[in-house]
């Protein structure tokens, strides 16, 4: 058997080589020189994340997706997420910086690890046959338990990587079973495209594949009702974990879900969606109504990613054009929104050493900058007006209008009107409530290098937060030209024309905030 | 049925027993011991049916790795920690009548599954698995390959990090401990300090 080598058109994984590459670094370079240079470590991750953006910016629209014989797919649904990717695990590199040497962690193994879930994830939102999503999902997940029990002396954690694991592996094997069912339906396929004429006319079986691949998808996204890891595995891991896990790792799930839905199961749409519209609703209402109840910053943040899920479902649930390219969106906004939430939490927390959401009170009165970049977080969270949130829910509202889903936007709207109760709870506290003994004792003395990048990096996700917001319209053309160029995507697009935007100019005002 | 044949059927129904009495005694008996010894055999057993499947590599690694490896990890972290199970409880308890329910369901499921798929069948083709593997690995699963070199490297850093003995300095009194999380337990009743050594 010969192989051309072109064929492979290896290439287009070049910011997946570039992220391999800095990981090794990282390591020989702490292997080297020890702790002499382990300051170093962080900013050359940042870089090596720095370039592989701009090795994946010109890959916007390639001529030959097609990767590795099949294996990858590197279409612009896979450039936009896994741009996500590398823009929140290059924030959650800004806020670890002070976070780890606080906590005397080891240094490079975590830059590492991040970098290893960083590369499984953008494998995962790329990959297009099963062995490759398999084993991209493997490396994702394995690096995150380790990730999310770094602080090893500490009970908390070593309970968050337990429970993270043992659950894993169960939703990995139930993920595992979905995807052997189809290989045999299939006669031996392992490409999802290949895949789908096979099965369409199966039925009850490929029913079955259909509900054990989404309960393993679930998992990662943490929809309700495969959300009960979230809370412990939450408040248990080191905070810019947290973050990471609920961006990176969450933008890799919906990417899979999308592709998986649309490439395997084309002939099975109405059930899939049908499917994502309880774990939609669920997820909105369980989230929503169990985060008011939260005494715990971290636990609080970890019901409302579980409800912004629901949102971001809702979007996959109506599975139309409009619907795909509010999803991106709102993940790109929802990206910029939380992790600005986790930095002022990690700030609050380096400092006081608590996370308890009445320990916020009158922080207004000592550090004015760290209250306007969490109120502006979460207001855009909550969904309110000027800022990106509230845009990101309004087009995704707007979607599910124009497909006729009303139940599920009287849910997103009813859920968000609660929502933004525990959210503003918070903004008030922190504004009008007297100081509480931990905001007193508060003092900025103790700031050690890394509280300057970790400042960068709430600076970067406030701005996003609020300019996003009045760039609405341009990202809107950006990501309905994405879809329009995903072959895997054309099936369901709607009745209007095609018309290819050109994206030259465009594509790097969306990553250079 | 020619003589093969007959000798691939009391094969298959023999290995067959082997993984079904296995696996049931893994889950039923008390003894944990027992049961890894067991679940040893559950692997064994499977390893045979592959071999009857004509995918002897498969076999070769399944009891390398299963056997060799997994299984008797799980037999030293059994030994290792040393834990009675009260021996007491009985088998028809509520909990497991549930349990029960849902594996028969689950079954009833596949079975159901199973017989309504017109599978295809492949004629048995003489080959050289490991050949035909290998081929496989360096053409169409050659990224999933290299990928999952990047899995183990990474898996190895982190379980060396778990297991690598911490040089922990004395700190001074309100200095943050090392090692763990920098938000104070949420129950401050616990007067234990979280996860010391």
């Amino acid at each position: 058997m010969n192989i051309d080598l072109a064929a492979l058109n290896a290439g287009a994984l070049w910011p997946e080589y570039i992220v391999t590459i800095t990981l090794v670094v990282v390591l020989l370079v702490d292997l080297i020189s020890g702790r002499k240079a382990s300051w170093s470590l962080p900013y050359l991750t940042l870089l090596g994340l720095g370039i592989a953006t701009a090795t994946l910016l010109p890959m916007w629209i390639l001529e030959n997706p097609v990767s590795f014989l099949g294996s990858f797919t590197a279409d612009p649904l896979s450039v936009v997420f896994r741009a996500f990717i590398l823009i929140s695990a290059a924030l959650t590199v800004l806020m670890s910086v002070r976070y780890i040497n606080q906590s005397s962690l080891a240094t490079a193994e975590f830059y590492v690890l991040l970098l290893g879930a960083t590369l499984g994830a953008m494998l995962l939102s790329g990959s297009s046959e099963m062995a490759m999503i398999f084993v991209a999902l493997e490396l994702l997940s394995i690096t995150s338990y380790l990730l999310s029990g770094y602080a090893k002396l500490d009970k908390r954690s070593n309970e968050a990587s337990l429970k993270y694991l043992l659950i894993g592996a169960a939703s990995s094997g139930i993920f595992l079973y979905g995807m052997s069912l189809l290989y045999g339906f299939s006669g031996g396929q392992t490409q999802l495209t290949e895949i789908a004429p096979r099965i369409v006319d199966l039925g009850f079986p490929a029913l079955l594949s259909l509900v054990l691949v989404v309960a393993g998808i679930c998992f990662k996204l943490s929809a309700v009702p495969f959300h009960q890891w979230t809370p412990d595995v939450y408040e248990g891991s080191p905070t810019p974990v947290v973050a990471f896990l609920s961006v990176g790792s969450k933008a890799a799930g919906f990417a899979l879900a999308i592709r998986f839905m649309t490439s395997a199961y084309p002939g099975f749409s109405e059930q899939w969606q049908t499917l994502f519209v309880l774990l939609a609703i669920l997820s909105m209402v369980l989230g929503n109504v169990v985060a008011i109840a939260q005494t715990s910053m971290k636990r609080m943040l970890a019901y409302s990613s579980i409800a912004q899920a629901g949102y971001v479902m809702i979007g996959l649930a109506i599975g139309t054009q409009e619907g795909y390219s509010s999803m991106i969106l709102y993940i790109g906004t929802y990206l910029f929104m939380n992790l600005g939430a986790f930095m002022a939490v990690v700030l609050f927390s380096l400092r006081t050493g608590t996370d308890e959401i009445t320990a916020y009170s009158g922080l207004y009165q000592k550090d004015p900058f760290l209250t306007l970049v969490l109120s502006l977080c979460l207001l855009s969270l909550a969904g309110i007006p000027p800022l990106a949130g509230f845009f990101g829910k309004l087009y995704l509202f707007w979607a599910a209008v124009q497909s006729q889903a009303y139940t599920l936007v009287f849910f997103g709207l009813v859920t968000s009107v609660a929502s933004i109760y525990y959210y503003v709870r918070v903004v008030k506290l922190m504004l009008v409530k007297e100081p509480s003994p931990q905001v007193l004792g508060y003092s900025e003395a103790g700031d050690q290098d890394g509280i300057q990048t970790l400042k960068a990096g709430m600076l970067i996700t406030t701005v996003a937060t609020v300019v996003l917001g009045i760039l609405f319209p341009p990202l809107i053309s950006l990501a309905d030209t994405s879809l329009r160029a995903t072959p895997s995507l054309q099936q369901v697009r709607t009745a209007t024309p095609v018309s290819r935007v050109s994206t030259g100019a465009e594509a790097p005002a969306d990553h250079g905030r | 049925m020619t003589f093969s044949e007959g000798v691939q059927l009391v094969s298959f129904i023999i290995l067959t027993a082997i993984v079904l009495g296995g696996a049931a005694g893994v889950v039923l008996l008390r003894s944990m011991v027992h049961s890894a010894f067991l679940l040893g055999l559950v692997f064994i057993g499977a390893a045979g049916l592959y071999v009857l499947l004509n995918a002897d590599f498969v076999a070769a690694a399944q009891i390398l790795i299963y056997v060799g490896a997994v299984n008797v990890l799980i037999l030293f972290a059994i030994m290792l920690v040393n834990k009675r199970i009260p021996t007491d409880r009985p088998v028809f308890s509520p909990r497991n009548a549930v349990t029960g329910l849902v594996c028969a369901g689950l079954f009833a499921l596949l079975a159901v599954c199973i017989f309504q798929v017109p599978w295809q069948i492949q004629e048995p083709v003489a080959m050289n698995t490991v050949i035909e593997i290998g081929k496989r690995f360096f053409s169409e699963f050659l990224l999933p390959f290299e990928v999952a070199s990047v899995l183990l490297l990474l898996a190895m850093v982190g379980a060396i990090i778990l297991a690598q003995r911490e040089y922990i300095p004395d700190r001074a009194e309100g200095e943050p401990e090392p090692l763990a999380l920098p938000e104070r337990p949420r129950d401050e009743v616990d007067t234990t300090p979280t996860g010391r050594r």
